[in-house]
C-alpha cells in the first residue's frame, strides 16, 4: 500500500514535469515575441532573450506608423461575426446531416467535404471574379461569405452529435417540440463543450486569415491585424522590435478568447460528477 | 439564438452597405505603394509638393505589401475588373516584365509621354517592354560595397585597397582579414542568388539571351562568377546563413566585415547608430578575364507603373516631380532613397557629406556609380530563372557537377516554357 | 403528387418521416447552398482552367485537353514535392494526433492543478504569429543555434547539424515546427470530446483496478472515435495543403528538398511567370490525394 503511494507520487511528479516541459516549449515563441517587442533591432537580431528598455520606443514607432486600433476594430468586427454566422449555419447542418441521416444525406455530406481539398489558391481568382460581379469587393460580407460553411465544421458538428442522445428527441417530439426547437432548446445547450471549442478554433482561423482579406479588401482603411503585421515586413529596413510589438498584439485576441472559453469546453466534467 | 443569428445578419448588411468604393475619379490619383519609411515617404513629399501647385488634385497614398499589389492585380486582371487598381502603383524592377506581358491590359504604355532623358540607362532597361517604356524609375538598386574600416584596418588594410579591385585580389585580402580578425568579409542568403546575380551583371551577363531564351549552359560569365562564389563560400570568406533576418544579424553585430548589396542596404547599417564612422563605401571588385567586366552593378529598386483606363495625363503631370532636383534632394535625408535621374546628385543633400560614413558625400558617389551599371535582360521568366540558378547554386556547392546542374537548370526553364 | 390531393392523402403524405426528412434538409440547405456557390462553383471554374493553357487573361483549352496533366508527370520539382508532402504526412500526423490525446486525457483530469493555464500554454502555438514563430525556429535551428548548443552540451551529437541547409534535417525541422504548431489545436477537440463521457466509467473502471493507460485505450479512444476521425481528415487535408512551413522555415529549400505541393502551386500563380492552367491542374491532383485518403479514413472509422 504504501509503495502504490509513492508510485503514485512519482507518477504525479512526471506527469507535472512533463507538462511543464511541454508549456515551456509550447509558450517560448510566443514569450520570445514579446521579450523582442521589448529590445531594440539589433539586440534581437544578436539573439538577446531577456526584455530591455525599448517597449515604449517600440510601440510608439509602431502606432506611429500603422493605424493599430483601426486594424483591431476591423479584424474584431469580421471576426466575431464570422464566427458567430459561421457557428449557426455549420452546427445546423452538422445537426440535420447526423439526426436526420440517412444514404442520401451520408452522400451530400460526403460530396461537401470535397470543397475543402483543394488548395484555396485555385479558387481564388474564380472566386474573386464572382465577388466582383456581386459587387461585393471592399465589403466585409464579402470578407467571411465564403468561410460562414466549412465542411469541416460541419464534419466536427455532424460527428460531435452523434453523442446526442436520441431518445431525447423522441421525448421532446411526443411534448409536441417541433423540429428545430428541439435543436434549439435541447441540443445548443447540451452541446455547449463543442460550440466552445468550435467558437475557439474559428475565432482563431478567421482572425489569422490573409489571403482573402487582402485580395477582397482593397481599401488601406479596412486592413486587419494580420495584415498589418505583415506591413511591417515590407521594406527595405526592417524594424523586428517593432514587428515584434505587432505579433505579440496580434496573438493576444485568440489567446484570451481561449483562456475564457476553456471553461466551457472542459468544465462539464465536473458538473457531471456534482 | 434565432433572433441573435438575425440580429447579426443584419448588422453584417447594414455594415456592408458602408463598403468603401475607390474607383478613380476626376482630379484624385490613388498610388499603392509599401514602405513607410521608404517609398510611401517619398510620395508623401512628392504629394505634399505637387498639391501646394495644384489644390485642386487630391492624391490618396496607400499602403499596400508589393506582393500584395502582385496578388491584386493577378486577381484583377484575371477576373477581367480592372477598375478597383489605383492609378499609380510600384513595381519591383525585377516583376516588371513578367507582368506586363502577362497582364497586358492592365499597365499604361507612357511612350512618348513622359521626358526619359537623364534616367540611367541600366535602370531604365527594366521598365523597357517591346521597346515601349511602361515605366516610371524610381530607387537605384545601385551595388555598393562597403567594409567596417576598423577591421579592414586591424588587417593592415584601407577603403582605397579595396576600390576597382578584381576578384581575385579581393579573395587574396578576404583570406588575410579572416586569418587576422577572424571574420569573413561578406555574408548572405544559401539558396538566395543575389551574390551571384550581383556579380554576373557587373560583367553585362544576364541569364537570358536577346531573344529572351534561356542562357546558363554557354555563358561563361555565369560559370565563372559559379565557380568563384564557391570558393569564396569554402576559404570562409563569405557566409551562408539562411534567412534575411540571419543575413542582418550579421551585419549589425559585426560578424562579417562588410557586404556587396544594393545601395538600400545602407539604411540597415545606418540604423545601427553605434556604429557611425565605422563604415566606408566603395565600388565592388570586378570579374577577371571577363570582356567588358565592370565594377558596377543593381539589386532591386522599383519602378512607378500605371493603370490603363484611368487619368493618365493628370498622373504623368504628378509624376513630373521624378524629375525635379528638389524634390530628390529633399527625400534624401528621411528616406535614404537615391534616385536614377542624374541632375539629382546636384542637389545639396547629395554632395554633403554624411556624418554615419565620416562625412564621405555617399550619396553623390552612389549616383556616379549608377550612370556605370550594365543593363541586363530580365524578362518574363526572371523569378523561374533565379529559382533554378539558385537550385544549380546549392547542389554545386555541395558538390555536384557544375556542367550537369546548368544543364539541369536550363531544362528546367526551357520546361516552363515549353507549356 | 399533381393528381387529385384530396386533404386526407394530403395529411397521410406528411408523415412523421417524411417530415423529419424534410426538416433534415431544410437544415442542410443554407450550409449547402453556400458552399455550392463559394466553393463548388469556383471549383468548377477551376476545373476548367486545369485544361487551359496560355496568358492567364486569355486561356484557351489546351491540346490535348490532359495537357496538364501529363507535363506533371515530366516535373520534377512537382515529384519532389510529391514526395516531400507525403514524407510529412507520414511522420507528423500520426504523432500529432497521438501526443494530442494523450495532452488532452492528462488535462481532462480533473485532480490536475493548473489544469487551465497548462491548456492555454499547450494551444498558445497555433495562436501564435507566423512571423514570431517562424523567425523563433529559424533562429533556434540555425549553425551556431540553441538547438546544436542543447544537443552538443548533452552529447546527442558530435558534430554541429546545419539542420536548414540539409535536405533530410530540413524536413526534420518543418516536422517539428508542425507538431509543435497543431497539437495544441487538436487537443481542443478531445477536451471538448471528452466532455460527453460520464466521469463515472472511469471511476467504475478505476475500481476494477485499470491504471490510466488502459482507461485510455478502453475508454477514452473508442468514445472519441468519430472525433479522431474528424481530426485525423482534418490534418490529412491540412498537411497535404501545406504551405506556411515550406514557405516561412525553410523557403522550399535546399534546392526544392522540403518544398511542398501548395508551396509550388503558389509559386507557379504567383512568383514564376503565371501558369493557371498548370496550377489548377496539380491543386486537383491534391483534391485527388486528399479525397482518395479521407474516403479511406472514413471507410475504416465512421461507424455508427
Amino acid at each position: 500500500m504504501r509503495e502504490g503511494a509513492f508510485s503514485k507520487h512519482l507518477t504525479r511528479f512526471f506527469m507535472y514535469a512533463f507538462l511543464i516541459v511541454v508549456s515551456f516549449i509550447s509558450v517560448f515563441p510566443l514569450y520570445w515575441a514579446f521579450i523582442s517587442s521589448c529590445n531594440s533591432t539589433q539586440q534581437i537580431l544578436g539573439g538577446r532573450m531577456i526584455p530591455s528598455t525599448y517597449l515604449i520606443q517600440n510601440l510608439q514607432n509602431l502606432f506611429a506608423q500603422q493605424d493599430v486600433l483601426n486594424a483591431m476594430k476591423n479584424s474584431f468586427a469580421t471576426t466575431l461575426l464570422q464566427t458567430v454566422l459561421a457557428l449557426a449555419v455549420s452546427s445546423i447542418a452538422g445537426y440535420g446531416f447526423e439526426i436526420y441521416h440517412d444514404k442520401l444525406k451520408d452522400g451530400v455530406m460526403a460530396i461537401l467535404m470535397l470543397a475543402m481539398m483543394v488548395p484555396f489558391v485555385a479558387v481564388l481568382v474564380p472566386l474573386f471574379q464572382l465577388f466582383s460581379k456581386m459587387n461585393l469587393l471592399n465589403t466585409w460580407v464579402g470578407f467571411f461569405l465564403p468561410s460562414l460553411a466549412t465542411p469541416f465544421l460541419i464534419m466536427y458538428f455532424r460527428n460531435s452529435a452523434r453523442t446526442f442522445p436520441k431518445d431525447t428527441i423522441e421525448a421532446a417530439r411526443i411534448d409536441g417540440l417541433g423540429e428545430f426547437q428541439i435543436f434549439l432548446r435541447m441540443f445548443v445547450p447540451m452541446m455547449k463543450p463543442t460550440y466552445a471549442a468550435a467558437a475557439t478554433i474559428t475565432f482563431m482561423n478567421a482572425w489569422n486569415s490573409y489571403l482573402w482579406p487582402k485580395v477582397i479588401i482593397q481599401n488601406s482603411s479596412a486592413t486587419t491585424m494580420p495584415m498589418l503585421v505583415a506591413n511591417l515586413m515590407g521594406g527595405y529596413v526592417i524594424d523586428y522590435g517593432v514587428v515584434m510589438a505587432g505579433v505579440t498584439i496580434c496573438s493576444l485576441p485568440t489567446v484570451i478568447i481561449f483562456f475564457c472559453l476553456q471553461k466551457s469546453f472542459t468544465n462539464a466534467v465536473a458538473g457531471a460528477v456534482k | 439564438m434565432k433572433k441573435f443569428v438575425s440580429l447579426m445578419l443584419a448588422l453584417a448588411l447594414a455594415l456592408s452597405l458602408c463598403g468603401m468604393a475607390s474607383a478613380a475619379e476626376d482630379g484624385k490619383i490613388t498610388i499603392w505603394t509599401w514602405d513607410p519609411t521608404f517609398n510611401v515617404a517619398a510620395m508623401k513629399v512628392a504629394k505634399e509638393m505637387y498639391e501646394k501647385d495644384h489644390p485642386d488634385v487630391e492624391i490618396v497614398i496607400e499602403e499596400v505589401l508589393s506582393e500584395d499589389i502582385e496578388t491584386r492585380v493577378i486577381t484583377a486582371a484575371s477576373a477581367g475588373d480592372i477598375s478597383n487598381l489605383p492609378d499609380i502603383m510600384l513595381c519591383q524592377d525585377n516583376s516588371i516584365q513578367k507582368f506586363v506581358a502577362n497582364y497586358p491590359e492592365v499597365y499604361a504604355d507612357i511612350t512618348g509621354k513622359y521626358d526619359f532623358t537623364d534616367f540611367a540607362e541600366g535602370k531604365l532597361a527594366y521598365s523597357v517592354v517591346d521597346g515601349k517604356n511602361y515605366g516610371v524609375p524610381f530607387d537605384a538598386g545601385t551595388v555598393v560595397a562597403t567594409y567596417r574600416t576598423d577591421y579592414l584596418e586591424e588587417a593592415g588594410y584601407t577603403i582605397a585597397d579595396l576600390t576597382d579591385i578584381d576578384w581575385d585580389r579581393f579573395i587574396e585580402i578576404g583570406k588575410d582579414v579572416k586569418a587576422k580578425t577572424g571574420r569573413p568579409m561578406l555574408s548572405g542568403q544559401a539558396g538566395a542568388i543575389d551574390t551571384v546575380l550581383i556579380m554576373m551583371q557587373s560583367c553585362g551577363s544576364s541569364m537570358f539571351n536577346e531573344d529572351g531564351s534561356v542562357n546558363f549552359v554557354n555563358n561563361e560569365s555565369c560559370r565563372k562568377v559559379l565557380e568563384y562564389y564557391k570558393t569564396m563560400v569554402q576559404e570562409g570568406v563569405f557566409i551562408e546563413v539562411n534567412t534575411w533576418d540571419e543575413y542582418c544579424g550579421t551585419l549589425s553585430n559585426a560578424s562579417v566585415v562588410g557586404t556587396i548589396n544594393g545601395c538600400w542596404i545602407l539604411g540597415t547599417i545606418m540604423s545601427v547608430e553605434d556604429q557611425s564612422g565605422l563604415w566606408g563605401l566603395t565600388n565592388m571588385p570586378a570579374m577577371p578575364g571577363v570582356e567588358g567586366a565592370t565594377n558596377y552593378s543593381n539589386n532591386g529598386g522599383s519602378s512607378w507603373v500605371f493603370t490603363n483606363g484611368t487619368d493618365l495625363d493628370l498622373a504623368l503631370d504628378f509624376m513630373q516631380m521624378y524629375r525635379n532636383v528638389d524634390f530628390y534632394n529633399e527625400i534624401l535625408p528621411s528616406t535614404s532613397a537615391i534616385g536614377t535621374w542624374a541632375p539629382a546628385k546636384e542637389g545639396s543633400n547629395y554632395t554633403a557629406g554624411n556624418a554615419f560614413y565620416n562625412d564621405e558625400p555617399i550619396f553623390a558617389t552612389i549616383v556616379e556609380y549608377t550612370a556605370h551599371v550594365p543593363a541586363v535582360t530580365t524578362g518574363a521568366y526572371y523569378y523561374d530563372a533565379r529559382e533554378a540558378l539558385g537550385t544549380a547554386l546549392t547542389n554545386y556547392i555541395n558538390g555536384g557537377d557544375l556542367d550537369s546542374e546548368l544543364q539541369t537548370a536550363e531544362d528546367t526553364i526551357n520546361f516552363a516554357m515549353g507549356f | 403528387m399533381t393528381n387529385a390531393t384530396p386533404t386526407a392523402k394530403k395529411k397521410r403524405f406528411w408523415t412523421m418521416e417524411r417530415k423529419q426528412s424534410a426538416a433534415g434538409w431544410a437544415f442542410l440547405l443554407p450550409a449547402t447552398l453556400l458552399i455550392c456557390i463559394f466553393s463548388f462553383w469556383p471549383m468548377f471554374q477551376a476545373f476548367l482552367t486545369s485544361f487551359k493553357r496560355g496568358l492567364p487573361t486569355a486561356l484557351t483549352y489546351s491540346d490535348p485537353l490532359w495537357r496538364n496533366y501529363q507535363f506533371m508527370l515530366k516535373d520534377k520539382v512537382f515529384i519532389q514535392s510529391v514526395t516531400n508532402t507525403f514524407t510529412y504526412l507520414i511522420i507528423q500526423v500520426p504523432i500529432m494526433l497521438v501526443l494530442a490525446i494523450i495532452f488532452a486525457s492528462l488535462l481532462n483530469n480533473r485532480d490536475l492543478k493548473f489544469r487551465g493555464l497548462f491548456r492555454t500554454c499547450i494551444f498558445l502555438p497555433c495562436a501564435t504569429g507566423l512571423v514570431a514563430y517562424s523567425m523563433i525556429f529559424r533562429t533556434l535551428f540555425t549553425y551556431d543555434g540553441m538547438i546544436n548548443a542543447l544537443l552538443l552540451k548533452i552529447g546527442v551529437i558530435s558534430e554541429a547539424i546545419n539542420w536548414l541547409n540539409d535536405p533530410v534535417y530540413a524536413k526534420a525541422v518543418i516536422i517539428i515546427g508542425l507538431i509543435w504548431r497543431w497539437t495544441g489545436y487538436n487537443m481542443v477537440f478531445y477536451l471538448s470530446a471528452m466532455q460527453g463521457i460520464e466521469y463515472s466509467i472511469y471511476e467504475a473502471a478505476r475500481i476494477d483496478g485499470a491504471n490510466q493507460v488502459q482507461q485510455l485505450f478502453k475508454i477514452t479512444i473508442p468514445l472519441l472515435k468519430p472525433i479522431i476521425l474528424v481530426t485525423a481528415i482534418m490534418s490529412t487535408n491540412g498537411t497535404l495543403q501545406l504551405f506556411d512551413e515550406s514557405v516561412n522555415l525553410t523557403r522550399g529549400g535546399p534546392a526544392n528538398t522540403t518544398i511542398t505541393m501548395s508551396h509550388y502551386i503558389y509559386n507557379t500563380m504567383f512568383t514564376k511567370n503565371p501558369n493557371f492552367g498548370y496550377a489548377a491542374a496539380m491543386s486537383f491532383v491534391i483534391l485527388i490525394m486528399v479525397a482518395i485518403l479521407a474516403a479511406i479514413q472514413m471507410k475504416v472509422g465512421d461507424k455508427r
